[in-house]
């Protein structure tokens, strides 16, 4: 286990939930002081953050027997949300215990495995714990002939298309969307490496957990980052757009050596520090209505083109009903508009690390979109190896469907003209900067 | 989940529910229709759903659905033993939960004595489904402290460090007598026990502790940065209905905690004051506020959502 010393700012977000309480650790003597040993400490407290990315303590204090006596583990949790799902927390205690079986002479990781195996300890989302949408509500997709294919990630199924070879083109959707937005845009890619088109959970043909809480930022962060290692991407061009890049460009952050170019489309990295009106008044509409009619929003969003029947549907085949939509309900709160937002302080954290990279980043942005219009000058001063601007006219938030074929041209000769990231000496430096954990 | 018991079903004839939240059971009685607006009661310290017994009964037949949730701790809930579980941030988070878990939209907090921050916390972090607030006898904000909370005797006293346990925990001073202590009208020995049967396990009532240690009185009190959140975000409500219904007599929230409550929420209707009734209003003059309550969602939002 890593300790690691959390900023105070960061903190203070969280509300420190005591998980594991024991009052006699020492108990057995030489536990207790291997503990001291491998915690550098008798009394006091020492962090880690766990596999979920979540933050983790151990408090111990001395009752004056000469070693650490007793012990709390505290979870600590976005302050006034719901815990995560307690199968997470439950992994990562687990993980808490073999550590503690490392340490402790007389005691064995595996036994410890095995009482859990035992026990029925579930550490991952157990089968059928997550709505899955019925393939039949996928036959007959206008313009997407493509045979899904799944990666698993915590128990759960994150479903992709793909199509051509070569360096990966990482083509991420975001609120309400799924995959399907980016048909106009697969073809002409395909011609210039192996275009991979994930739904994020919760969406498209990718399992949906049913529990709110289920879904923070946090949480799609690492479900995105788990994809990217599942498949061991390399090289990725990032293609992204509204929460896609909101994930994205916090997975770049994280592991920026394997990724070679951003294109970001119409989203952001919000800091925390307001919203436009446009995007409040879509947050309240959100928050407040029963179920989300999909066809309809996107009909009422798209600038330059309207969709046919069988097109429109296809943005609602993977929510046969409300019960299915709950991550696309939950999005528009987890955008983060207040400094002590959930996510605020992470993507000002993840803004410091973006500012240092020389990843060439290119921003085709739809002109006619006024939720996300601030965003383009926001990430230009993050990049400092940004395209000239490329305002995209007439298109709106969902240029995937507005300019498809024109911005995918615009990437392609866009790609012709940047370095790869294994050519370009300061980007593959920049990996030393996040080695994770 | 335990249903309540025999002796208390004449005054309290409703079902328990439960659902767990952060690892918790939270009881909650539901009642009404499932279509009607959710009407939340949130009850503070030491009680818990029974105080608002003469509130269901009005709202169901208005076609409210009223949801009265014990916290954690209180009640029919579960009971930690770990005082770390029951902070302010942890009591609004699990408020949170259930308000995600029976996915609520379109909802009224009704909040007394800790329902009011707690329950106001815990709307700001759904606040678009929040649709009225009715607030009575508690407080949002800090720099303002009651002399009944500033007092050594008994208040301060009573949950001092290490003293506390002696008084509240050892010989359960306010857990087995508060509310009927406090009653102006006085209790029966049945309603009485109706309070006080839920903390009758040993060690059960950690949260009578917890709760007192939490009033913001000074900067860098345990719930002073929760309270000045819930402060600085007040005017998130500007747009929100609400209605101060107020106990002058109350020795807790004196009619200044109302009148500085108006300041914050000008567009508040109210306080309207209540005679015959101290901290536990809803307990003394429960058929009265529940008419006004009623009469003014009828008017404010409506039982339809």
């Amino acid at each position: 286990m890593n300790f690691i010393t959390p900023a105070a700012e960061e903190l203070a977000l969280y509300r420190a939930d005591p998980l594991l309480w024991d009052q006699e650790i020492d108990v057995r003597p030489e536990v207790a002081e291997a503990i001291e040993q491998a915690a550098g400490r008798r009394s006091g407290r020492v962090y880690w953050r766990s596999r979920h990315d979540h933050l983790y303590a151990l408090e111990l204090a001395d009752l004056g027997r000469g070693r650490p006596s007793m012990a709390m583990v505290l979870g600590f949790w976005d302050r006034w949300e719901p815990r995560p799902p307690e199968h997470e927390i439950d992994a990562d205690l687990m993980d808490f215990c073999l550590w503690v079986a490392r340490q402790a002479p007389g005691m064995d990781p595996a036994d410890v495995a095995r009482v859990a195996q035992f026990a029925d300890i579930k550490t991952t989302w157990p089968p059928g714990a997550a709505l899955r949408t019925p393939e039949e509500r996928f036959s007959n997709l206008p313009d997407f002939p493509y045979e899904p294919r799944y990666v698993e990630i915590e128990g759960l199924r994150m479903a992709y298309v793909e199509a051509g070879s070569g360096d990966p083109l990482l083509m991420l959707h975001g609120e309400p969307t799924w995959g399907y937005l980016y048909r106009r845009m697969i073809p002409p890619l395909a011609g210039a490496g192996r275009v991979i088109v994930p739904d994020l959970i919760g969406f498209g043909r990718s399992d949906k957990p049913a529990l709110a809480n289920a879904y923070t930022y946090k949480s799609h962060v690492r479900w995105v980052r788990g994809f990217i290692e599942g498949l061991n991407l390399e090289r990725i061009t990032l293609v992204a757009q509204d929460w896609g890049g909101l994930l994205g460009l916090r997975v770049l952050s994280q592991v920026p050596e394997r990724f070679a170019r951003v294109v970001a489309m119409n989203t952001g990295l919000p800091e925390g520090s307001g919203a436009t009106d446009a995007f409040l008044k879509w947050r309240r509409f959100s928050q407040r209505v029963e179920a989300l009619d999909v066809p309809q929003l996107m009909r009422a969003t798209l600038k330059r083109r309207t969709l046919g029947e069988a097109e429109a549907a296809a943005y609602q085949a993977p929510f046969p009903s409300r019960e299915y939509q709950t991550a696309a309900l939950v999005f528009p709160r987890l955008v983060p508009i207040r400094p002590d937002h959930p996510g605020a302080y992470d993507n000002r954290v993840a803004i410091e690390r973006l500012k240092t990279l020389d990843v060439p980043v290119l921003l085709p942005w739809g002109a006619e979109d006024a939720i996300t219009a601030p965003a383009e000058r926001h990430l230009r001063s993050i990049f400092r190896n940004a395209a000239p601007p490329l305002w995209i006219a007439g298109a709106g938030h969902f240029l995937q469907e507005d300019a498809g074929e024109e911005v995918a041209g615009h990437i392609l000769r866009w790609m012709e003209s940047t370095w790869t990231s294994t050519s370009h000496p300061k980007n593959s430096n920049s990996a030393t900067i996040c080695a994770p954990g | 989940m335990s249903p309540v018991p025999r002796w208390l079903e004449p005054l309290f004839p409703y079902r328990q529910h439960a659902v767990t939240v952060n690892g918790r059971t939270m009881a909650f009685v539901d009642e009404g229709p499932r279509s009607g607006r959710p009407v939340l009661l949130l009850s503070g310290n030491p009680t818990w759903g029974f105080l608002y017994r003469d509130f269901i009964g009005p709202l169901t037949a208005a076609g409210y659905r009223a949801i009265a949730p014990d916290w954690v701790g209180c009640g029919y809930s579960d009971h930690p033993r770990v005082d770390a579980a029951l902070t302010f941030a942890h009591h609004i988070a699990d408020l949170v939960s259930l308000l995600d878990q029976l996915e609520l939209r379109g909802f009224v907090i009704v909040g007394q004595d800790w329902g009011g921050p707690q329950g106001v916390g815990a709307a700001l972090q759904r606040v678009e489904r929040l649709s009225a607030l009715v607030l009575m006898n508690t407080w949002l904000f800090t720099g303002l402290v009651s002399r009944f909370h500033a007092s050594a005797r008994p208040w301060t006293t009573w949950h001092a460090p290490l003293v506390g346990p002696f008084f509240m925990r050892r010989h359960q001073v306010l857990s087995q007598h508060g509310p009927s202590a406090t009653s102006r009208r006085g209790m029966t020995q049945t309603e009485a026990r109706g309070y006080h049967h839920v903390f009758e396990e040993p060690d059960s009532d950690h949260v009578v502790l917890t709760w007192p240690r939490t009033i913001p009185m000074r900067e860098g009190d345990r719930g002073w940065a929760d309270m000045r959140v819930i402060e600085r975000r007040l005017p998130e409500l500007s747009a929100v209905p609400t209605l101060l219904l107020w106990a002058p007599e109350d020795e807790v929230f004196p009619i200044e905690f109302g009148n500085r409550l108006k300041e914050l929420l000008p567009h508040a209707e109210g306080p309207i004051p209540f005679d015959r009734a101290r901290h536990f209003l809803q307990d003394e003059r429960g058929p009265d506020l529940a008419r006004a309550t009623v009469e003014f969602l009828n008017r404010a939002a409506g039982a339809g959502r």
